[in-house]
């Protein structure tokens, strides 16, 4: 299986920016974060000790609605607590991140938004991490689908998660806690169980030994790709000090 | 509202006083577009267009509605364009501002009520179904002269585009698939395409593609719309200092020239990516003819 590809500060105007592409559900996300920025006509739901955090995803062929405005809330919960936001010069401050929908197929009206779910989280970590904005964690989450037959598939795309009895999204901080859960469909808490397992696995790379390989050479772990992604353009963007040791 | 950081006096009367002097902030000529780099990306009518440190990604969708009850033979053509914090931190997500309205206002006019789209091919049964076309405008990176970015990229995007085959059979619509049916081109009766200028020095000096900062240090501008056939289709002059009628005359020239140009470099890439097509895509597959073996002589 093809692991999926991603870069940072692709944008010029923004703070920071990433583009993330995942081949197996053909989604290409583009995600730019601004901050810390004033949010004036806010001042009211501002807190006085703390940045806020706003999050608007950008449909790609359709205008936004409910159902974007959901996955926002969804987004929130997870990447709003990662930021530091008691840090120098965030309270009072917005962080705002917006996610474009920029290749893949379009979410039908009232559908869930679950498999574009892992794409967004990580397109909107690394263009955190673009931004330099100060984080507590790193995150790693898997979309995960369960066939009729039982079986545990990654990544179904668009048509396949049609398909599927349920389907699960969870993220993991880099340590393997559990910081979202997020599924659809009809299961049991031992298929559940099952497919925390293996999203853990999927995230974290498989450190046990226990827990079996199903793709074989799917030995990279998100949580990896993450963290190389990173490191490259931290890697490009010193080069002028590399080159003077 | 934020806005967009304002020009320094000293950037200001820099950016005049070159142009006095025939000189632009990047060393082009007055009538020069900055390096135009279009891109195709894997579904049909994704354009992904830089102009300068412009970058806009438009997306072109079809989907099957019912036509507008006073219109049963027409098709729905929509331009959609949403500014968000992405394209500059100026923008608030979620709002609209006067930029906004003022592109959409020009797309809408040079495009689609000059009828570049022919909305009537996009009727399937006569007030019961019928094509909806969508083009949604994204920008990702804002540097000036936004309405010609746009609206290079949406034609370049209708141009390209390739909705999937409907036929009716017994009353009934079927919609092929794209494996199951080579898809249609969009039929598109002209080419129209805005070209904008900026006035300085009380028309005096007059630049077309202006960058953000010229944009800024403008006195006025004036929006072109033609095509290439030299039918003007939309011509604009709504604030700013006043222009000299001459001025309108001898621009009016420069844009059909410049539309030609640009025209002829859509074409460009929109043969090389068809062509690029043709060889792996579904064309191929759907191709009757059996590979003849050439025999070497």
């Amino acid at each position: 299986m093809v692991g999926p590809t991603a870069s940072l500060s692709v944008l010029s105007r923004a703070d920071g920016s990433a583009s993330y592409k995942c081949p197996a559900t053909g989604y290409n996300i583009l995600g730019a974060v601004n901050g810390p920025v004033e949010l004036p006509g806010r001042r009211d739901a501002l807190k006085p000790e703390d940045a806020t955090v706003e999050i608007f995803i950008k449909p790609g062929t359709t205008t936004g609605g409910v159902g974007e405005r959901a996955t926002e809330t969804i987004l929130k919960s997870v990447l709003g607590n990662l930021v530091l936001g008691r840090e120098k010069g965030f309270p009072r401050r917005g962080v705002v991140l917006t996610l474009n929908i920029v290749g893949g197929e379009n979410v039908e009206r009232g559908d869930s938004y679950l498999t574009l779910l892992p794409a967004l989280l990580h397109a909107g970590l690394l263009a955190m991490i673009s931004a330099s904005i100060p984080l507590s964690m790193t995150l790693s989450a898997a979309l995960l689908g369960v066939t009729t037959s039982g079986d545990i598939v990654q990544n179904p795309g668009p048509a396949a998660a049609k398909s599927v009895v349920s389907l699960h999204v969870l993220a993991f901080s880099s340590k393997g806690h559990l910081l979202l859960n997020e599924s659809r469909g009809r299961f049991d808490f031992d298929t559940w169980e099952l497919v925390r397992a293996r999203a853990l696995s999927i995230c974290q790379g498989a450190h046990d030994g226990d827990v079996a390989m199903g793709e074989g050479e799917n030995a990279a772990s998100v949580n990896a790709f993450i963290r190389e992604t990173a490191e490259d353009q931290i890697y490009s963007d010193y080069a002028h000090k590399l080159d003077s040791i | 509202m934020s806005k967009e950081a304002q020009l320094s006096i000293a950037e200001r009367d820099f950016i005049l006083e070159a142009l006095r002097q025939d000189v632009r902030l990047d060393g082009r000529k007055p009538d020069e577009y900055r390096p135009l780099n279009i891109t195709f990306g894997e579904e049909y009518g994704h354009v992904n267009l830089q102009l300068g440190k412009t970058h806009i990604i438009v997306r072109i969708s079809a989907e099957v509605t019912k036509p507008r009850d006073d219109r049963p033979f027409d098709g729905l053509f929509n331009i959609n364009m949403e500014l968000t914090n992405m394209g500059s931190p100026a923008w608030d997500n979620g709002r609209s501002n006067d930029l906004e309205a003022a592109v959409t206002h020009t797309l809408d006019r040079v495009i689609r009520h000059s009828n570049a789209l022919d909305t009537e091919s996009l009727c399937i049964l006569k007030g019961v179904s019928c094509w909806s076309i969508r083009a949604d405008v994204h920008v990702l990176d804002y540097d000036g002269n936004l309405t010609d970015a746009a609206c290079i990229a949406t034609m370049a995007g209708l141009q390209h585009f390739r909705r999937p085959d409907a036929v009716v059979r017994d009353g009934k619509v079927i919609v092929y698939g794209v494996e199951q049916r080579v898809p249609v081109a969009l039929n598109i009766t002209h080419k129209p395409l805005s070209v904008t200028f900026h006035t300085y020095n009380d028309s005096k000096h007059v630049i077309v593609d202006a960058t953000l900062k010229e944009e800024q240090a403008a006195e006025g501008d004036l929006v072109i719309g033609i095509n290439n056939a030299g039918d003007l289709c939309y011509a604009s002059k709504i604030a700013g200092a006043p222009v000299d009628a001459m001025v309108i005359v001898t621009k009016t020239s420069i844009a059909w020239e410049k539309v030609k140009v640009l025209n002829a470099a859509i074409d460009k890439v929109l043969q090389a990516d068809l062509a690029k097509r043709a060889k792996v895509g579904m064309a191929d597959e759907s191709r009757a003819e059996n590979d003849r073996e050439v025999q070497p002589e």
